[in-house]
């Protein structure tokens, strides 16, 4: 008996220090939050962005951990040119959007800007147009999205990818493979698990050319809609948003966002 | 507890029939991993008891492998890495490959539990009465220690159902995928989440009762002092 109690003490101590140094974290990030939106003039502030790092070439991730792509150069120069910091924090795509409410100040995650986004969030200005491509193996007879009825297709879950799939081949279609990141939509392709994969025009393009021992081609079908990315900020946080708006036009008149572009797409047509 | 509003029965409704589908597979994975598991489970736990070395050895690798890897990672080396290499399967079977063999890791551990628990005095009587060790294994030790572990059993069995719901990573729609799906869809939380967990509450409870007349079935030669 006198062992047991001393046992469950022991568990009560250990739970309780567990506990306390999670409120402590807490309270300590708390600081940190309402510093970042104190008005001091002098003081720079650093905004937590939140990006889903498994998203060649707007973010990815390289192997000493520095999260990198055209999404963050894009935020970089922004940040210089408006005179704030970023800290990049990588956030699972399920989770990205319910991080705007409290954890994030920013998503930049090649984030397409849709009615139904704009509900939970302010997007800034487009930054980047883009479309859906489909990805099929070289062999393979597709060449339209509606040659994918009958078929399996893998895309990345929630994106516009997804959206544009449940809209031409109906919400039920139970030929649509969704996964949490888009290398393991790709990876299912190559595995030959499904006929064709959906995903994000820049991404598709730069895996094709990172992966020619794939040996897959590109179809592109007018019936995916033109969309434009944008980087999201809390709801009403307008005061953020034009920052982030002031800070797109200026490196886009200085130039400095043609370079990015040209860095990852070459020149612009 | 924070309310989004009434709940939107008309969503619950709309999605019923997703629902149901998810809930289904959900217990085709389930079932398949445990039935394969439990036999898998019992040559392995054999195994590990066995004084042949090289069986003894195997037994012992094998649940330690099984165990001490996350399902998680299982389920995907076997779907991108273990299965594409061996030949052409429908994702289905990645996912019955990795949850009956993990299955069988804990399943061998409590079988073996089992076995350990029978009175020594048994085997050494069915010994002195000619039998062999697999014969007194068979006939009179395994089923005695089979009795003994219907509650564990049980219990992994209703674990496995909820650990089924990892081989979403996969992108096989199961309950809970679909449930993420639903969210994903319609933002709305209480009305997509809600007809999950009263699913999985249904099944488990359904599993449970099995549990219990299994017990009371088998427990019926069980001497009432």
């Amino acid at each position: 008996m006198k062992r047991f109690l001393k046992v469950i003490t022991l568990c009560i101590m250990v739970l309780g220090m567990v506990l306390v140094t999670g409120c402590g974290q807490k309270a300590a990030t708390e600081g940190g939050n309402t510093q970042a939106t104190d008005k001091t003039a002098n003081e720079v502030k650093t905004y937590k962005v939140g990006t889903d790092a498994s998203y060649a070439p707007f973010e990815s991730i390289k192997p000493s951990g520095e999260i990198v792509g055209f999404d963050i150069d894009v935020l970089n120069a922004v940040a210089k040119a408006e005179g704030f910091k970023v800290e990049y924090v990588n956030t699972a795509w399920s989770g990205i959007f319910a991080s705007i409410k409290e954890k994030n100040d920013m998503l930049i995650s090649a984030i397409t800007i849709t009615p139904d986004r704009a509900k939970e969030m302010d997007f800034s200005d487009p930054y980047f147009e883009s479309t859906n491509y489909i990805a099929i193996p070289e062999n393979s007879t597709i060449s339209s999205v509606d040659d994918l009825k009958g078929k399996n297709v893998s895309v990345q879950q929630g994106t516009t990818g997804d959206e544009a799939l449940k809209k031409f081949l109906g919400k039920d279609y139970a030929g649509i493979k969704r996964f949490p990141n888009n290398p393991a939509a790709f990876l299912e392709l190559r595995n030959n698990k499904v006929d064709a994969a959906v995903a994000d025009s820049g991404v598709v393009l730069i895996y094709l050319k990172e992966n020619p021992e794939a040996k897959l081609k590109i179809v592109t079908d007018a019936k995916f809609d033109k969309e434009f990315y944008g980087i999201a900020v809390r709801k009403g946080n307008t005061e953020l948003k034009e920052k982030i708006n002031s800070g797109i036009n200026k490196i886009k008149a200085s130039g400095e966002y043609d370079k990015i572009f040209e860095k990852y797409f070459g020149k612009q047509q | 507890m924070m309310t989004l509003g009434v709940i939107r029965f008309d969503i619950i409704t709309d999605y019923a029939p997703m629902f149901l589908k998810g809930a289904w597979l959900t217990l085709e994975l389930t079932s398949v991993a445990v039935s394969v598991g439990t036999v898998l489970g019992l040559i392995i736990s054999l195994c590990s008891l066995s004084p042949n070395k090289s069986l003894n050895w195997f037994g012992r690798v094998y649940v330690d492998l099984f165990r001490g890897t996350p399902l998680l990672v299982q389920i995907i080396i076997f779907h991108y890495a273990v299965l594409p290499s061996i030949g052409d399967f429908p994702t289905i079977v990645s996912g019955f490959v990795a949850l009956s063999l993990n299955s069988a890791a804990y399943i061998a551990e409590i079988f073996r539990a089992g076995i350990q628990s029978i009175d020594r005095g048994q085997m050494e009587a069915s010994r002195s009465l000619g039998m062999t060790y697999a014969q007194s294994m068979k006939y009179i030790i395994v089923p005695q220690a089979f009795k003994r572990v219907i509650p564990p059993l049980g219990n992994e069995f209703i674990a496995m159902l909820k650990d089924s719901s990892l081989v979403s990573v996969i992108s096989l729609q199961e309950l809970a995928f679909t449930g993420t799906i639903v969210m994903g869809d319609t933002a709305r939380v209480w009305e997509a989440l809600l007809p999950v967990a009263a699913l999985y509450l249904i099944m488990t409870l359904i599993l449970s009762q099995f549990v219990a007349y299994l017990e009371r079935r088998f427990g019926k030669s069980d001497i009432r002092a």
